[in-house]
């Protein structure tokens, strides 16, 4: 099971993925330097911001936080992370990082230090985002105003506490590398794989996990009973029961933009968050992409309702 | 002696409001607000069957919206103490509610002015503003579901 989950398991796809790391590496050393300040850049950053969802977790909206400071609590099976700080403070936040170390932050889920990321920063997702984007995304975190708030250490049960730990996990669980489009789908199609599993970063929740904390991808999407904040998130592969199969696609993408659930009633929980912060923001040719491409999914059952397959 | 019936009638009324909230059953005011709820969800629901473009039923949407407003202003009375999903099962009432009076109070009334917009928007009969007002409405929603209600189990 957990060798299945591994970075081999692409197979041939993972070996693709690798050249095409090599190539965008290739290329990324002849590429000119930005100016700093790039207006367009920023612009397209906000929107790729916006996307991956950065302001809800690291800002800590609850005890007045600012924004993107960090330090919001997240409580999970393996303890309490708080989320650090990202904004230009050169001290407390990224603001002495170089585009190389912050895109190897996105890509590797490695700190400029050389540290190891857990996994609750969402990189699994984020490693497939396009180099352009990740530039773009520094270009708005920079725009933002500094804050010097310091970072607070996690609270992580034994033995997650320890960071070496994370090597292994790495090399069980996570594949790096950019998403490759897939040339038997559409563009739509594409986008909406590109929004839903790297930059939306949607399975990080609706994906259970195993006792190791990686994403179960047999089930992928198929909800969580035990989500951030221990709280059940639930199934949106297209099943007709647990799912969103009783769903139009136009249920789902208003849903998306206005948070009111078909029946009339309005998301709860996190996804409040979700709809607020990230895909109200969106374009609707996007938030149609999403759509698209969630019901594109084979539906799956939650964990521990019996059968896998609908 | 208008002073006097005036009076008499706010004694009354304050008289009669107690004892109804005395003689309720905190079981059966939380079926009724469910019930009220639902009735807003259901009349949300249908605006944005046109909204979303799936119904041509433009011209109900201000009928929808004022049902919307009238049942706003019953909210606040929905929620007597004893209600909270501590005390009492089948509901999803934070307790949070009674604690943090002044904040449950700005939520109402956010929704209450979410709901006048949404009839005025409705009225003026522009079908392409009614999304925008729906979303603000919405957002209302979320702005007493987010603090004040359990998740569903």
């Amino acid at each position: 099971m957990i060798w299945r989950a591994g970075p081999w398991a692409g197979g041939g796809r993972s070996y693709i993925r690798a050249a095409a790391v090599l190539l965008v590496l290739g290329l990324g050393s002849v590429e000119p330097a930005r100016a700093a300040g790039d207006e367009s850049a920023i612009v397209r950053g906000e929107y790729i911001f916006r996307a991956a969802g950065c302001q809800a977790c690291h800002t800590d909206s609850k005890n007045k936080g600012a924004p993107l400071a960090g330090g919001r609590a997240l409580a999970t099976p393996f303890g309490i992370f708080y989320s650090p700080n990202i904004t230009p403070d050169p001290v407390h936040g990224i603001g002495a990082w170089s585009d190389d170390e912050f895109i190897a932050a996105l890509r590797k889920g490695r700190a400029p230090d050389g540290r190891h990321y857990y996994p609750a920063f969402p990189y699994p997702s984020y490693t497939g985002m396009n180099a352009r984007d990740m530039r773009d995304l520094k270009s708005y975190l920079f725009s933002r105003p500094a804050a010097a708030t310091p970072n607070r250490a996690h609270d992580l049960k034994f033995p997650f506490g320890y960071r070496f730990t994370l090597w292994p996990w790495k090399l069980l669980f996570f594949t790096e590398g950019y998403r490759v489009e897939d040339p038997d789908q559409d563009a739509r199609w594409n986008r909406g794989a590109y929004l839903v599993e790297n930059l939306g970063h949607c399975g990080e929740c609706h994906t259970p996990r195993n006792f190791l904390g990686a994403a179960d991808r047999e089930r992928r999407l198929s909800g969580n009973p035990a989500g951030p904040d221990g709280k059940k998130v639930p199934n949106i592969t297209p099943h007709s029961d647990q799912g969103i199969g009783g769903w139009s696609e136009t249920d789902l993408t208003y849903f998306l933009k206005s948070g009111f659930l078909p029946d009339g009633d309005f998301a709860g929980g996190a996804m409040t968050d979700v709809i607020e912060e990230s895909t109200s923001y969106l374009n609707d040719e996007d938030r149609a992409a999403v759509a698209s491409y969630l019901f594109s999914l084979p539906p799956i059952a939650r964990l521990g309702s019996g059968s896998q397959a609908e | 002696m208008r002073k006097a019936i005036f009076a008499v009638i706010l004694g009354l009324a304050t008289v009669t409001t107690a004892q109804a909230f005395a003689a309720d059953e905190p079981g059966n005011v939380i079926k009724y607000r469910q019930a009220v709820m639902k009735a807003i969800g259901g009349h949300t629901g249908a605006i944005a069957g046109v909204v979303k473009g799936e119904v041509s039923f433009a011209g109900d949407v201000a009928a929808h919206a004022r049902a919307i407003q009238e049942m706003s202003q019953l909210v606040a009375h929905l929620f007597p103490k004893g209600t909270d999903n501590e005390s009492q099962a089948k509901n999803r009432a934070l307790p949070a509610i009674w604690a943090e009076p002044a904040k449950f109070d700005a939520a109402v009334k956010a929704f209450q002015a979410a709901s006048a917009n949404l009839v005025k928007v409705a009225q003026a009969g522009d079908p392409s503003a009614f999304g925008g007002g729906l979303q603000q409405l919405g957002k209302s929603c979320g702005g007493c579901h987010k603090p004040f209600r359990a998740e569903k189990k």
